[in-house]
């Protein structure tokens, strides 16, 4: 009996965000979306999961620049160098709260569309992260159930269920705490964006290891800190 | 040692200590700290008042680990007496760190990151030193600052204990399922 269950093409793949933007990227395929042990596998249809297809530059060609965008570019853009920095992005990114996002989700952010690894990007690149906030706002909606500007843990336990990761309420338990710098045990857009990248590029690099698919690996010491420090928060 | 990580002498992540220092003087350090005289420093407050010698707000991840690391009552601040802990901390870091910043150039490259945690009693690979650097150096300079610095070592010591833990043959291999190993790696959030 598989652990993971069956890969159902577009779940656990949130982030499905970049595809062919490794490590991050679109790898297809769900994990820890164990059918067998762990009940139920998620039924939702697929446009459910995380984000859908995002926006994708098209190889070998630059994609026209919305007029919009290039404005915001242009806003972001503070020093005018014609590159964004994390920094930069990050005085450009607010919650539903007005909190600014968080700086290691900027910085993640970048690091997922930087595709020269500048630590910068250029005004393609951003039109492409733009679609890809715009897709977290809206998984981030659909799964603020009650309309409150975060999410709770029920909803992110769905949420994580939903993009076909089947985890313990003990473990979202364990993010809701960690991600939720003001007490409150909810997590704003930055936190919730930051925990399902970081879910999807563990999962992937877990299952990678796991080719028995026992749902248990056997990791040295150097792997293991390499895959910790690679996706830690 | 015939496992593959390195046997720390003291506590690994532990800078090496250094005398005390006079109460009064730390007295008034701690309340021009504290801006808005609650007698506790926050982490803004705190963020406030370190630097890292780029002239860039200290790392707030770095802040909150040692907050997190000294803060007792668990109140989210620092009283003074968690204060006079928390600055000797730092001042042990940075004189650990003056020492490896061999060309005093305030952040330390990947060879003076490999002496520094080769002296700490880590043993790892050309390959892991690079990515410890592309994710610690949150300037993109290649180099790493101080308040990175504590950062990345007090990750590898949180992580190294961990996988210790695990690892109860110590033969450097451990078994670890896939939601432990989640909840290991989501834990370094501070």
């Amino acid at each position: 009996m598989a652990y993971y269950g069956q890969p159902q093409p577009g779940y656990g793949a949130p982030p499905p965000g970049a595809p062919g933007m490794p490590p991050y990227g679109g790898a297809p395929g769900p994990y820890g979306a164990p059918a067998g042990p762990y009940g139920a596998p998620p039924g939702p249809p697929a446009g459910f999961a995380g984000p859908g297809q995002p926006f994708q530059p098209g190889y070998g060609q630059q994609p026209a620049v919305d007029p919009q965008v290039q404005q915001w570019f242009m806003s972001v853009d503070g020093d005018r160098s014609g590159r964004i920095t994390a920094d930069e992005l990050q005085r450009a990114l607010v919650n539903t709260n007005w909190t600014q996002f968080n700086q290691e989700t900027c910085r993640l952010m970048i690091g997922m569309f930087d595709k020269d690894f500048s630590g910068t990007i250029d005004l393609y690149e951003f039109q492409a992260l733009w679609h890809y906030i715009q897709q977290w706002r809206q998984t981030f909606d659909r799964f603020d159930t009650n309309k409150s500007g975060s999410i709770e843990g029920h909803e992110l336990q769905q949420a994580y269920q939903t993009m076909g990761y089947n985890v313990s309420p003990q473990f979202v338990q364990t993010v809701v705490v960690k991600f939720d710098h003001y007490g409150r045990r909810t997590l704003t857009l930055d936190n919730f964006i930051q925990s399902c990248v970081m879910l999807k590029s563990l999962t992937d690099a877990f299952r990678q290891r796991d080719t028995a698919m026992t749902g248990s690996v056997r990791m040295g010491y150097e792997d293991f800190m390499t895959m910790a420090v690679l996706y830690k928060p | 040692m015939s496992y593959g990580y390195g046997q720390q002498q003291q506590g690994y992540g532990q800078p090496p200590a250094q005398p005390g220092v006079d109460q009064n003087w730390l007295s008034g350090i701690f309340q021009s700290v504290d801006k808005d005289k609650s007698g506790q420093i926050s982490a803004a407050e705190l963020q406030q008042a370190l630097g890292n010698g780029t002239w860039t707000p200290f790392n707030p991840e770095t802040v909150r680990l040692m907050i997190g690391m000294f803060d007792r009552d668990n109140s989210g601040t620092i009283n003074f007496p968690e204060f006079m802990s928390l600055w000797k901390y730092v001042t042990d870091w940075q004189n650990c760190f003056r020492s490896y910043d061999r060309d005093n150039s305030g952040s330390i490259d990947k060879n003076e990151l490999r002496t520094a945690l080769t002296g700490f009693g880590y043993r790892l690979s050309e390959k892991f030193y690079d990515i410890l650097i592309r994710k610690f150096d949150r300037q993109g300079r290649g180099t790493v600052a101080f308040d990175d610095f504590v950062q990345c070592a007090v990750v590898l010591q949180t992580l190294t204990s961990s996988f210790r833990a695990y690892d109860t043959d110590q033969d450097g291999w451990i078994q670890i399922s896939y939601e432990q190993f989640l909840t290991l790696v989501f834990s370094l959030r501070s």
